[in-house]
């Protein structure tokens, strides 16, 4: 029997490398908890599901569109995500509305609303590009989650899910460890404060499990191998309009008002009841700073809400009377300079006006990339061009045949 | 005194610099047969090309214009369109088809640039920022979406020729993109009242979206008036919707039409069959009566800067009926009937709001709608999932006067026509030459994945005749992950665009536009979840395989009666052993040191 001997690196490497992963362990610490105070509120929205039978899915969505909406977020500030029409789709029987209750007694459409994603944009790479911001320049600002270290973001999911894993459009998945890297991106780029992440699948609560960020709440509607059920259908509208978990968050949210600062996390939470939501709802407190104990007293209007807390930047810092100078000295420069390119460009822009607006060349070939015109045939001469090449090249071929025959 | 004159002159300059009113809106309403009724709303905003360039934004919104100026847009053409319009039964279509687009979002733009990949970039980032502004798809324009067309469009605004030079005109279409309630929110927010007074207080969602035909439309265009100097930059949004009466007239939370009990049906009886069984029940929807607030759920909030700068205020409203017809209006309103056009007018009241009712008429003539130049279905031909066609009917009702038009299309890539294949006969004289039907072709070909097929058709219509247009094109196969999670719901095919040339014999012709409805293309859709099957059974191979090959290199195979029995005795000794090798190396060290 023989046993390889080992043989150790030099002490110097050895320290090098300990000092490495010393460095390392540092690195992966989450960072502090950002010392900023509450400045923005955002709301990330998204259905996952496509097809007509899912209208439920987009009505719980629009539930929370609504209600954020109405304790005071922005249409900037909400990202909404739709993957299928069912306001406008030919089987709705009510055009242009989407309802979440049998009664109908609340437009969920409305006519003032602002999808952000919709149809085929609605994918896992672009909810993910979303939440961590890699997305190309030219993207517009309503599609892009423009929050800081100051910003409270409410992400709420809905769709099929199974054990941690949430289906997009029936045709891809995220995973709860993707969700949970996504989340330590934005944590890194410091772009959230604080998040409620909450979720309302089948299996829900496998999807937060994979969560290693620090200043997130996680909340989900039902346990591992259990369902998350339909609420209830409405027969004029022919499917389910909403999600039973959904429906008792929005029952408690309804009785919160806008500047409403008594209801906290802890009594929305503690509202959840079992016995009619038919699945075990589950709460996820460890992540946040302060653990449960803290988490329960937080306000719902901390993430349904809008807070226009105004942080200045540098406060305590001296009043600099130079650096003011210059910027006014520097403005001054910037004002002088447009004004003689404006009396520039009113010159030539007279000048423009001088030719006379020309009517368009009818017909004209184009110098820029575009079809092409297609030729018809000549006729007899073409055919005769074809054939005498065929002609000729028969003729080479047997020439060159006789040439190499040796005889 | 000399002071006076100077404010004088100044406020009399402001008046003539600002005598055409910066804004205007005008709401045209028109029943069609079948109890129809067609609205055509229209908002004129404009601006001096000066302000503009300046970023004085006053009634052409900033969002839009600083888009615009972003992208070097000189003009761009917007559509949102949905339905069909009936080209049968309704006659010919509102602006002679300039307002209107394809089904879904049609988009096209003059885009000034040096060289064409710039105005691509420019274009790209010009629909990026309107997917923004309009809450609609428009990033999906992209190379393959995107035609440059040679014939069928031409600029509207008035462009010198040094810059026409170096404009460039792109075209997108998304005939799968659905309009709904988010992209008339953002387009009402353009408007200076958005939408809360003036004729587009009666716009919303829940009845544009219920239309069996609507377009809404904006075009930026710059205008230079030969008699003034100074050119203007015109923002015109326009939303045109073929309403049916009966069905707006619904309750909105119970629109569901229940059968009428038997004894209130009023029976057809002079169909043959009509006895006390049978009923056919009459149609009673173009004799009904309606009012403003019926079809559009609310009426008119007042006006919207109607009053212009002598302070008078201008029609919005009109509406054609015959002339003997009874129209009501609310008090405040000033009525203008024209007996000769049967178009009667009304001044909207400043704040109150404005109600029109026209009761049930004695005679049920709706006015005759001009018939449209031209009739155009297209539609697909063949079986089966490798090779289709296509066929466009195109028929000239006019008996005596030929019609000359360009056909225009765009083809997805991977749909792939084959040139030729293409045809064009005469219904019902097949003899007649293709030549003297299709006068030109002009075709740019599709590159895989890269860009979609461009083809422009010159044709000529005899009059009084059809004409058949027809190509084969094969299917493409695409790659697993460019399908989209719908994917047997088919691939939706752009309109084809048709533009009338004036003729030049008459000179009151107008060009016109008309657009074919869009296609649904079935393209060979794979089993999706096949390729789970397939990794299954290769790593279900993989394992056995390697697994079996990887056991035979690495182990020894030995008899049962060859392999060593466990005892603690051995172990304990060859323990001993390497302690004793260390130990000895230590020794040799210490006697090393020591020498």
């Amino acid at each position: 029997m023989h046993l390889p001997s080992l043989s150790f690196p030099p002490l110097s490497v050895l320290v090098v490398l300990v000092l490495f992963s010393i460095t390392f362990t540092f690195a992966t610490i989450p960072l502090p908890p950002p010392s900023t105070q509450h400045t923005s509120n955002w709301a990330v929205l998204v259905s996952t599901s496509r097809f007509w039978f899912n209208y439920r899915h987009l009505a719980n969505v629009l539930s929370l569109y609504r209600t954020v909406k109405r304790l005071g977020i922005p249409d900037s500030q909400i990202i909404l995500m739709l993957p299928d029409d069912m306001a406008c789709n030919p089987r709705n029987a009510f055009p242009g509305t989407v309802y979440n209750n049998a009664d109908r007694a609340l437009d969920l459409y409305g006519d003032n609303i602002e999808v952000d994603y919709r149809g085929y944009e609605v994918t896992v790479e672009n909810f993910i590009r979303l939440l961590t911001d890699r997305l190309p320049a030219e993207f517009p600002r309503s599609k892009r989650l423009g929050t800081d270290a100051g910003s409270n973001v409410l992400v709420y999911m809905t769709g099929h899910g199974g054990n941690e894993f949430l289906k997009f459009q029936d045709s891809e998945e995220i995973g709860s460890r993707d969700l949970a890297d996504a989340f330590e991106q934005m944590w890194e780029k410091r772009r959230y404060r604080e998040v409620l992440f909450m979720i309302d699948t089948c299996q829900a609560n496998t999807l937060y499990t994979q969560f290693y960020s620090p200043g997130i709440i996680a909340t989900g509607s039902s346990e591992v191998d259990q369902s998350s059920y339909s609420h209830h259908a409405d027969n004029d509208v022919g499917v389910a309009v909403i999600d039973r978990w959904t429906y008792y968050n929005l029952e408690f949210l309804e009785g919160v008002g806008v500047g409403d600062r008594g209801k906290t996390l802890g009594e929305l939470f503690g509202s959840y009841d079992e016995g009619k939501i038919h699945s075990r709802p589950g709460v996820r407190w460890d992540l946040f700073p302060g653990g449960e104990t803290v988490g329960r007293d937080r306000l719902v209007m901390d993430f349904f809400g809008n807070v226009q807390d105004v942080e200045v930047e540098g406060g305590e810092r001296a009043w600099n009377e130079s650096e003011w100078r210059e910027d006014l000295k520097r403005l001054k420069e910037l004002v002088e300079r447009r004004r003689r390119d404006q009396q520039n460009g009113t010159e030539s822009g007279r000048l423009d006006v001088m030719d006379a607006p020309t009517a368009p060349k009818e017909m004209a070939e184009p110098a820029k990339p575009g079809a092409a015109k297609v030729e018809a045939g000549k006729g007899w001469s073409q055919q005769v061009i074809g054939a005498s090449t065929i002609l000729g090249c028969i003729l080479i071929w047997g020439g060159t045949s006789l040439l190499d025959n040796p005889r | 005194m000399r002071r006076f004159y100077l404010l004088f002159l100044s406020l009399l300059l402001a008046v003539a610099a600002t005598a055409d009113p910066q804004y205007e809106e005008h709401l045209h309403l028109e029943p069609l047969p079948q109890g129809l009724l067609l609205a055509s709303f229209n908002f004129k905003s404009n601006a001096t090309l000066q302000s503009f360039e300046q970023q004085h934004f006053k009634y052409i919104p900033r969002s839009l214009g600083q888009i615009l100026q972003h992208a070097r847009t000189k003009e761009l053409h917007l559509r949102f369109s949905s339905g069909r319009w009936d080209a049968e039964s309704w006659g010919a279509r509102p602006w002679d088809g300039k307002k209107e687009g394809g089904t879904g979002v049609e988009v096209w733009a003059w885009i000034e640039a040096d060289t064409g990949e710039e105005a691509s970039l420019r274009w790209i980032t010009l629909n990026h920022a309107l997917s923004g502004l309009f809450c609609a798809s428009l990033n999906f324009i992209d190379s393959t979406r995107t035609t440059r067309p040679v014939h069928t469009y031409e600029p509207v605004g008035d462009h010198s020729n040094t810059s026409l030079s170096n404009l460039h005109l792109l075209h997108g279409t998304l005939p799968r993109e659905v309009v709904c309630t988010e992209n008339l929110t953002p387009f009402l927010k353009l408007l200076p009242c958005k939408g809360k007074a003036g004729i587009s207080s009666l716009l919303n969602g829940h009845k544009l979206f219920d239309a069996s035909w609507q377009s809404m439309s904006i075009d930026v265009r710059p205008v230079c008036p030969e008699s003034r100097s100074g050119c203007i930059v015109e923002m015109e949004q326009t939303v045109d919707m073929v309403l049916d009466i009966e069905r707006s007239k619904r309750p909105h939370d119970n629109p569901i039409p229940r059968p009428a009990p038997a004894d209130q049906l009023i029976c057809d009886t002079s169909k043959s069959y009509s006895s006390s069984e049978a009923c056919f029940p009459i149609d009673m929807s173009s004799m009904q009566s309606w009012s403003l607030s019926d079809v559009f759920g609310r009426p008119i909030k007042g006006s919207c800067l109607a009053n212009d700068i002598r302070g008078d205020r201008s029609e919005s409203v009109c509406i054609s009926v015959p002339y003997e017809h009874q129209v009501f209006s609310s008090q405040g309103s000033v009525e203008r009937k024209d007996p000769s056009s049967n178009h009667r007018c009304y001044v909207l009241p400043e704040n109150d709001a404005f109600e029109m009712a026209l009761p049930q008429q004695e005679s049920q003539a709706v006015l005759p709608r001009p018939s449209p130049p031209l009739y155009a279905s297209r539609s697909f031909t063949g079986h089966g999932q490798e090779r289709g066609g296509v066929q466009s009917l195109l028929t000239n009702p006019s008996p005596n006067a030929a019609v000359s038009f360009t056909y225009f299309e765009t083809l997805p890539w991977f749909m792939k026509p084959y040139l030729h294949t293409l045809k064009a006969q005469i219904a019902a004289s097949p003899s007649q030459s293709q030549e003297e039907i299709i006068k030109s072709i002009y075709y740019r070909p599709a590159l895989d994945r890269q860009r979609g097929t461009q083809l422009e058709l010159q044709i000529s219509v005899p009059p009084a005749s059809t004409v058949r247009l027809t190509y084969d094109f094969e299917k493409a196969i695409l790659r697993y992950t460019e399908y989209p999670p719908d994917a047997n719901r088919g691939f939706d095919v752009a309109p084809a665009v048709i533009r009338l040339h004036p003729d030049p014999a008459n000179p009151s012709s107008k060009a016109v536009y008309l657009r074919t409805t869009s296609l649904l293309l079935s393209l060979p859709t794979p089993d999706f979840s096949m390729p789970y099957n397939v990794i299954i059974l290769t790593s279900t191979v993989i394992a056995l395989a390697f697994g079996s090959i990887y056991n035979l290199l690495v182990r020894r195979f030995v008899g049962a009666d060859e392999v060593e029995s466990f005892s603690l005795a051995k172990v304990k000794a060859r323990i001993k052993g390497r302690f004793a090798v260390i130990k000895d190396r230590f020794s040799m060290k210490k006697e090393k040191k020591t020498q």
